[in-house]
């Protein structure tokens, strides 16, 4: 650690007089002051609340009523009998898994399009980026009223084109396409821009030679592109999947996780128990499910990523 | 050969137009909304192009809400905590990258991993403690839990730009006498101004779209942000039971477009810092 060349290494008139240890001192209360700030921030907003809600989960609290009662697994077992709860988990699990499907194979489709050459192609890039940038919320009321039985333009467009109109947000089915289908539009843009990016990345000599060997363009994809930008789609479809378990705002905004409890997502049950029904424990309890399946998908996720990068 | 090059071309112009399709008509259809009246949005079948072309909508949403508030509220909080989390950022990434020293890499990757711990999962216990500190409710506390959620990101992307910098224009400038705030503001910052600039505008759009964290935090009136206002407007019930799509839809307009006019004349900076993660 002494002889590696720190930044303030070089500093011979000034630290030559210093003894060792005084200098490394002074660089470690310097490494410290950096990172407080950081580390303050995300111990306070982060740490302590995730070993917190471990703590609650084993409680029972209802802030109208004060003292916190050690509960022991009640809360689990309370879960695991409840349907609103239950029904949430499998919805979440389905909906992150298609959604997150879908969003890496339309975006590979948006980034293969977008990687080629054609007039107005910067424009076009331009309003991919769209999608990401506005807000979830924006996006879920506005399909909300797009898919609106009676006056909505979808069922309109199906209608014409068809002949056929859907109950959307009505049906058990029908909510939870228009849901994961909202998703997909908000999201795919995105997953489709660091595919570009990761594109852009593959030698091009790499397809000349393809290309002298004979190799058309659908081989050259699977053969060439695909393999080499394996360490992206998996770290995007991890960012999607760990990103899009803990979605909240399109279901809140969206339906409010109905009808019944069809389109509930984990996120959205932990803020109804939270907030509007005060059972702090139980929302707790409920959070940690949320918790080991982000823990579950990351460790997963990681192992994929490591056995992509090692086969290259 | 040239007739499969001509249909190759059709292939793609169909492509490109069916994406551009999908990806505007949304807005598109927020945007006639939001100009119709109120008694022609619902009609059978709706109509594609404007019959009336009316402002009253925005009229009518201004005088129900305390929208110029909301906006302020909005752009004060986004604004504020962008700052935050790229000062905080830019100082620990340069101790991560700049200052070798053992265990830099894992606080680096503890860092970059708490990106995936769920926000929502930790609102109870972060609830409690607000409202025990007086924090609740004040501007300074969404800023400090919102530059937090976006700050792990900011270090992942800065670390690494950091790093490609090389060390000897630090070098030449402590060989010069310059000491360290001297260093910090007149070498180091204008070095990473690109990459700070890219992460603030980034952290603006994610803290202006925000919703949870105003939804909880911020209830009082005077400190509500334009996404808590939106949704508040979307779950009224409203007489007939129908809900107001001429006002959402302007209120829509209203939070999309500074989102717009930012990303249009940023979108390569955007693209280089959200790109860049990934694709290291």
């Amino acid at each position: 650690m002494t002889q590696s060349p720190t930044t303030f290494a070089p500093i011979p008139a000034r630290t030559a007089r210093f003894r060792l240890t005084q200098r490394t001192r002074r660089i470690a209360i310097l490494i410290c002051l950096l990172l407080l700030p950081s580390v303050a921030l995300r111990l306070f907003t982060a740490v302590y609340p995730f070993f917190n809600t471990i703590w609650l989960s084993f409680h029972d609290w209802n802030p109208a009523f004060p003292p916190q009662q050690f509960a022991g697994l009640k809360n689990f077992q309370a879960l695991m009998r409840d349907i609103a709860v239950t029904s949430s988990i499998s919805f979440t699990v389905l909906f992150v898994t298609i959604s997150t499907l879908l969003e890496i194979v339309l975006g590979m489709a948006i980034a293969l399009i977008l990687h080629r050459a054609f007039f107005g192609r910067g424009v076009v890039r331009a309003i991919n980026l769209i999608p990401w940038a506005i807000p979830m919320v924006v996006a879920a009321i506005g399909f909300r009223w797009m898919y609106d039985t009676q006056y909505g333009v979808i069922n309109d467009l199906l209608y014409r084109t068809i002949g056929v109109k859907v109950p959307w947000l009505v049906d058990f089915w029908g909510a939870r396409a228009a849901v994961i289908a909202t998703n997909v539009w908000k999201s795919t843009p995105f997953v489709g821009l660091v595919l570009l990016a990761a594109l852009q990345g593959v030698p091009q000599d790499l397809y000349e030679a393809g290309r002298v060997d004979g190799t058309n363009r659908v081989s050259a994809f699977f053969y060439i592109t695909l393999p080499l930008i394996m360490p992206q789609i998996v770290t995007i479809g991890l960012f999607m999947v760990v990103w899009q378990l803990a979605a909240f705002d399109l279901v809140f905004a969206m339906t409010g996780g109905g009808p019944g409890f069809a389109t509930q997502l984990l996120a959205y049950r932990i803020y109804q128990v939270a907030f509007t029904a005060l059972n702090f424990g139980y929302a707790s309890a409920i959070s940690m499910v949320l918790f080991i399946v982000v823990g579950i998908a990351s460790i997963i996720g990681l192992l994929l990523f490591r056995k992509v990068e090692v086969s290259l | 050969m040239r007739l499969a090059r001509v249909a190759d071309g059709a292939l793609l112009a169909i492509a490109v137009f069916i994406f551009l399709f999908i990806v505007l008509f949304p807005f598109y259809w927020i945007v006639l909304s939001s100009f119709t009246p109120k008694y022609e949005l619902f009609t059978i079948p709706p109509r594609y192009w404007f019959s009336t072309f009316t402002l009253e909508n925005y009229q009518v949403l201004a005088n129900s809400i305390p929208l110029a508030r909301y906006f302020v509220n909005s752009l004060l909080f986004a604004a504020g905590s962008s700052l935050v989390s790229v000062a905080a950022a830019f100082l620990a990434s340069y101790a991560l990258a700049r200052i070798q020293f053992r265990g830099a890499n894992l606080i680096f990757i503890v860092f970059v991993m708490s990106i995936a711990l769920p926000q929502i999962g930790g609102l109870v216990p972060l609830f409690e403690l607000f409202k025990s500190t007086g924090l609740i409710n004040t501007y300074h506390g969404l800023v400090i839990l919102m530059s937090s959620l976006v700050l792990p990101f900011t270090i992942w992307i800065l670390v690494p730009f950091l790093r490609q910098i090389p060390y000897e224009i630090e070098e030449a400038a402590i060989m010069d006498g310059a000491r360290l705030p001297q260093l910090f503001w007149f070498i180091t910052l204008p070095i990473m101004r690109p990459a700070l600039v890219t992460m603030f505008i980034i952290n603006f759009i994610i803290a202006w779209n925000e919703l949870i964290y105003p939804l909880v935090f911020a209830t009082s009136g005077s400190n509500k942000t334009l996404s808590v206002g939106l949704v508040e407007l979307a779950v009224q019930p409203t007489a007939g039971g129908g809900r107001p799509w001429d006002l959402l839809s302007a209120m829509s307009v209203v939070m999309i477009v500074p989102i717009l006019v930012v990303v249009l004349l940023f979108q390569k900076l955007i693209v280089s810092g959200l790109t860049r993660g990934a694709i290291k």
